[in-house]
């Protein structure tokens, strides 16, 4: 009995991974637009399947960084007309001004994990001066010491070290005189 | 010339009495003459930690510092550099007990110049090999030189370490030029190599009035400059805490503080380096109940000054507690480490300042116990500074591992803290063992108080 109830859990078990795997196999397309409403950064994530829009599909929003995406708030929902819509911040920094970003679908009861990006010119571009690089400070390098500060640490460490060095060669004297006296 | 010599010679004796001078020669010469049976198992001691501490430098550069040590993002330090700051403080022995009191033409310190100077020596070079292996791998402290900015404190500590061994070391071996000629002529069956660095680091001395001259003018040069560099080094040191960014150590005192701890246990120091060579060296003629008495005075002098910075030090942020402050300090005050913060303020500040006032108290023996109670409160107090000082980050810690947040030592560093302090005892014994622990011609000048000044004891 007990080896019966063992083979059908295994049975059921089976089939639902089946029918899970079929359900989730739809395929979805994700068509990106980017708008400007006022000064706000609108993006909307179209979402079809086979031709049809899809409503209650969470939808993800990144933009592309250095080495991985940054999350653009929380998912959000297509609405009935297949559209999740997301307000894009305006101050997300580029080299450019160009930045990517992503829609993504991961891990919906229906359809499989999809992709899409697109390319907007809503990045701020950053304007790195180094001038102050070159200048010379505290926090500078060692080749940028302030040139008083050399001045007067060289001036402190040579003072010190000369009377040291004079005191010790007043020692040498004595030998001389000591040697003479032998003489 | 050399009949010349002689007469003078004997007509210097004479005034000096020669034989009060043969006595006083044989008494100071008699501890390098033969190393007792404790002496030996002393030094044998010290050499077994020493070794250890050779061996856990060893396991932790090998194995790693996140495996060995407790060390981590905030306590970043530990315990290496509070006995840093610790051995720091014994540089002030030279300064105090030999150049201040010189300079003020104090009589007393004619037979406690020599062992405070070498306190002084050995302290400093443990110092800097504690930052060593604090720094971690060797290398860093070359990578120190070729790539260190002027701008850094750690480049000061490097170079008023260095300033400062060679100060102190150039004033030990010059005062000692006249004694080593002293061991020269009259020490026997001492290996070859003894006699031989006798002979050479003696620098031809004949006593004569002009190479006095020059060795006054020397000495006399050295022992100014020293009280500038100690204070330097002392001051650096602070500055490293100073000016890393913790709320504990944000003070415009804390130099100050610094330097008037080190007086502290250096006096503390002295008085326990003068019972022990009195004792073991039966130098007792020397180093009298005046000594200590004087010392005991120092003591409280100096304790009474190290409670003044104590109160700038904690009592004024704490009038204030601003936000910054205030965990640290309730932390000490009525928190956790209350117990330790109180106990080390009582036995390493305010009992030094009380208990030697009174005169039975400024006898050597007690007067030896509190000093003992003080340098290891000493030692405390400094851990105390270091470690709650840099477990109270500017920023609030959040989210990390506990080990980041409490720390305690590892047996690796405190095995590698142990051979730094057998370290500095050891150089100090095996100097006694060589060269006189007291200064022969610096006693017999001061027997000489009224008489003519001789100049040729040899």
């Amino acid at each position: 009995m007990k080896k019966y109830n063992y083979y059908l859990a295994t049975c059921l078990l089976f089939l639902f991974s089946i029918t899970t795997l079929f359900a989730q196999d739809k395929e979805a397309k994700i068509i990106l637009t980017f708008e400007k409403a006022d000064s706000l950064n609108v993006c909307k994530a179209f979402v079809t399947s086979e031709g049809i829009p899809v409503s209650e599909v969470s939808v993800n929003l990144a933009v592309k960084r250095l080495y991985s995406n940054l999350p653009i708030g929380d998912a959000i929902a297509t609405d009935s007309t297949g559209v999740a819509t997301f307000e894009f911040p305006n101050d997300i920094p580029s080299k450019n001004g160009k930045l990517t970003i992503f829609a993504t679908i991961v891990d919906d009861e229906n359809y499989i994990n999809t992709e899409t990006s697109g390319e907007v010119n809503w990045g701020t571009i950053v304007v790195i001066n180094n001038s102050n690089v070159e200048e010379r400070s505290l926090s500078a390098g060692r080749d940028r010491a302030p040139i008083y500060f050399i001045i007067l640490s060289l001036l402190i460490i040579g003072l010190i070290w000369g009377t040291l060095i004079y005191a010790v060669l007043q020692v040498f004297k004595i030998k001389r005189l000591g040697n003479a006296n032998i003489e | 010339m050399s009949k010349d010599l002689e007469n003078k010679e004997n007509t210097k004796y004479e005034t000096f009495t020669q034989k009060e001078y043969m006595v006083m020669k044989d008494d100071l010469l008699r501890p390098i003459e033969k190393t007792g049976r404790v002496g030996k198992i002393w030094i044998g001691f010290l050499l077994a930690v020493i070794l250890a501490g050779i061996y856990a430098y060893y396991l932790q550069e090998t194995k790693g510092k996140y495996e060995t040590t407790s060390l981590r993002d905030y306590t970043m330090w530990g315990v290496y550099i509070s006995n840093f700051a610790f051995l720091v403080a014994f540089i002030f022995t030279g300064v105090l007990m030999s150049a201040v009191l010189k300079l003020m033409n104090f009589e007393w310190h004619r037979p406690l110049s020599r062992i405070a100077e070498v306190i002084s020596v050995a302290a400093i070079m443990m110092a800097g090999l504690s930052i060593v292996a604090a720094m971690g791998r060797p290398e860093r402290l070359y990578h120190l030189f070729i790539n260190g900015r002027i701008q850094s404190p750690i480049v000061w500590d490097i170079i008023v370490i260095i300033t400062y061994i060679a100060v102190s070391l150039a004033l030990l071996l010059i005062t000692m030029i006249p004694s080593l000629t002293t061991c020269k002529n009259h020490l026997q069956n001492k290996p070859k190599w003894q006699m031989k660095m006798y002979e050479i680091l003696s620098f031809g001395w004949e006593g004569t009035e002009a190479q006095w001259k020059i060795l006054k003018r020397s000495i006399r040069i050295l022992i100014v400059l020293t009280i500038p560099v100690a204070i330097f080094v002392r001051t650096v040191t602070a500055w490293l805490f100073a000016t890393t960014l913790r709320p504990e150590w944000d003070s415009t005192n804390l130099g100050a503080y610094f330097i008037s701890g080190a007086f502290l246990l250096s006096v503390a120091g002295m008085i326990l380096a003068v019972f022990v060579f009195r004792k073991a060296y039966n130098l007792e003629k020397y180093l009298t109940p005046m000594h200590f008495d004087k010392m005991g005075q120092a003591l409280v002098l100096m304790a009474i000054i190290y409670i003044y910075f104590n109160i700038n030090e904690y009592l004024v942020p704490a009038y204030k507690m601003s936000g910054l402050h205030k965990n640290h300090l309730l932390n000490m005050f009525t928190g956790k480490d209350a117990v330790f913060y109180w106990s080390v303020m009582f036995f390493g500040v305010v009992m030094p300042a009380i208990l030697p006032l009174i005169k039975a108290m400024r006898k050597p023996l007690p007067l030896t116990i509190i000093s003992i109670i003080v340098i290891i409160a000493g030692w405390l107090k400094f851990y105390l500074i270091v470690i709650p000082g840099l477990a109270h980050p500017y920023l609030p810690v959040q989210d990390v591992p506990a080990s980041w947040i409490h720390y305690f030592p590892t047996l690796i560093e405190m095995t590698i803290v142990s051979a730094t302090i057998a370290g500095m005892l050891l150089i100090i014994t095996l100097f006694s063992r060589l060269f006189p622990i007291i200064s022969v011609w610096e006693v017999a000048e001061g027997k000489l108080e009224g008489k003519e000044e001789i100049i040729n004891y040899k």
